[in-house]
């Protein structure tokens, strides 16, 4: 099973999938001029892990700062991917800025439709 | 393409793709079957189809707009920088002008001692050389063994006077040389030091005389000799020669005589009142409100930096904590009012 590490750049975020840990970490800002090229890597990662997670669970930390509609898309079709992925115990952590409310409602939003994830809303300071 | 299918290898909408073709298959096992209800689900399919084409519109657009902001924000932050640099820039040139501007006037002082020197050193001069060769003609007689009692009592009278003149005359240069030292050290050391302020002021006047007999103008000093301040002699005695030269260029431009004031005195709360006043032509209504902006002024062509009564105007805010007001007159002239702490902050 493969990590993924992805420095993060101006317009992507960085990314960090430990197979190992089943940690995936995404964070900073996400405006890409593609956002297939940015979150196609980690939707195959994550398909493969899991596919084959074999009771093992996954913990995914977001700690985004801003991101354009089409990484919102992309980040839907992540979600219903974990909330697809009925045998894997997963956690989402959202992060967000404590007076950031548009960020705050963004994960509220996204956490609707989940019930076999479990969605943590976490503001920091 | 933001919603294309990059190296990645996946579509933004993949999902709702599955399900038109999952839609059109439907359609196609339909197609034998119930003609309302293959045109029913029918609309549906095209409903979504719409939509989902509506929903990539609108993120395709979506994005657009955010990285044009984004770029906004960008283009705006460098502007501000680049704003915020030039506006340092400029202050620190017009630090450089100010300084520029302390230091002729510095050089005009100077300009103004040697002037002022030279009058009893000529003096004194001219008493020795007439001493010397009075001498020369006592000694010729003498040696001629026919010096008679008037010539030598002649010659008594002549070197008492002369000596007596080049005495006091280089008493009054060493005196000269004294007041323009402390004002000249004062000057460029901004030193803080406890002094009297009307010992202060009567140096500074002295070494403007010279600019002042030049037009005939005449100066009055009114202030209590026992005024003791704790702050910059040097600044005082910059403000005051800014004023005396700001009357000079503007107030006496036609060629009258004028007459100067410099009344200083103990105000409320510990405070030294001090007010200069001329009799000059004044300052005209328009531009009373602009005297100390710095660069302004009406003589550019002329010579005139326009950073005279600015730099007034921040030495009596800055060192000397107080303010200073243009005061409105009922007789001709300019008149200003210093207020400032007698001991500086």
């Amino acid at each position: 099973m493969d990590n993924l590490f992805i420095a993060a750049t101006e317009r992507s975020p960085e990314v960090a999938f430990d197979a190992a840990a089943g940690t995936l970490r995404i964070k900073g800002e996400s405006y890409p001029e593609d956002a297939s090229q940015v979150f196609g890597p980690i939707f195959n990662v994550l398909q493969d892990y899991l596919g084959q997670a074999d009771g093992n669970g996954l913990k995914v930390d977001f700690e985004l700062i801003y991101f354009n509609s089409s990484s919102a898309k992309a980040l839907m079709n992540m979600f219903q991917m974990l909330e697809n992925a009925t045998d894997v115990d997963i956690v989402v952590n959202w992060q967000f800025m404590a007076d950031d409310e548009t960020m705050k409602e963004f994960g509220e939003d996204f956490s609707e439709d989940l019930e076999h994830v479990t969605f943590n809303l976490v503001p920091v300071s | 393409m933001s919603e294309g299918t990059g190296k990645g290898g996946f579509s933004l909408f993949d999902a709702e793709e599955r399900i038109l073709d999952g839609a059109r298959r439907l359609l196609d096992r339909m197609k034998d079957g119930d003609p309302d209800l293959l045109a029913e689900v029918g609309v549906l399919a095209d409903a979504y189809s719409r939509s989902v084409r509506e929903q990539r519109r609108l993120v395709k657009v979506s994005d657009r707009l955010q990285n044009q902001m984004t770029q906004l924000n960008q283009e705006l932050a460098r502007r501000r920088a680049e704003a915020e640099e030039a506006l340092e820039q400029l202050r620190q040139a017009q630090e450089t002008l100010v300084q520029t501007e302390k230091l002729a006037s510095l050089g005009a002082l100077v300009g103004g001692v040697a002037h002022e020197i030279n009058t009893p050193v000529g003096i004194a001069l001219s008493c020795a050389s007439h001493l010397d060769d009075s001498t020369k003609a006592i000694r010729a007689l003498f040696e001629a063994d026919d010096v008679g009692v008037d010539d030598f009592e002649r010659y008594m009278d002549t070197a008492a006077d002369t000596a007596k003149l080049i005495v006091a005359n280089c008493e009054r240069a060493a005196d000269l040389i004294r007041s323009f030292k402390q004002v000249a050290v004062d000057r460029t050391s901004s030193e803080r030091r406890v002094f009297r302020l009307a010992d202060t002021i009567t140096e500074t006047v002295t070494s403007l005389r010279p600019n002042l007999r030049q037009g005939g103008h005449e100066i009055e000093i009114a202030c209590p000799a026992d005024l003791e301040v704790d702050g910059y002699p040097g600044v005082i005695s910059q403000i005051l020669t800014n004023f005396v030269m700001n009357s000079l260029t503007h107030g006496y431009a036609d060629g009258r005589r004028g007459r100067l004031h410099v009344e200083a005195d103990r105000g409320e709360n510990d405070h030294v009142r001090l007010r200069y006043r001329d009799d000059g032509q004044g300052i005209s209504e328009e531009y009373r409100n602009r005297v100390f902006d710095p660069f302004f002024t009406t003589r550019r062509g002329s010579g005139g930096s326009g950073l005279g009564l600015h730099i007034v105007f921040n030495l009596v805010t800055g060192p000397l904590g107080g303010s200073v007001v243009l005061e409105n007159t009922p007789s001709a002239g300019a008149s200003f009012l210093l207020e400032f702490p007698r001991v500086a902050p």
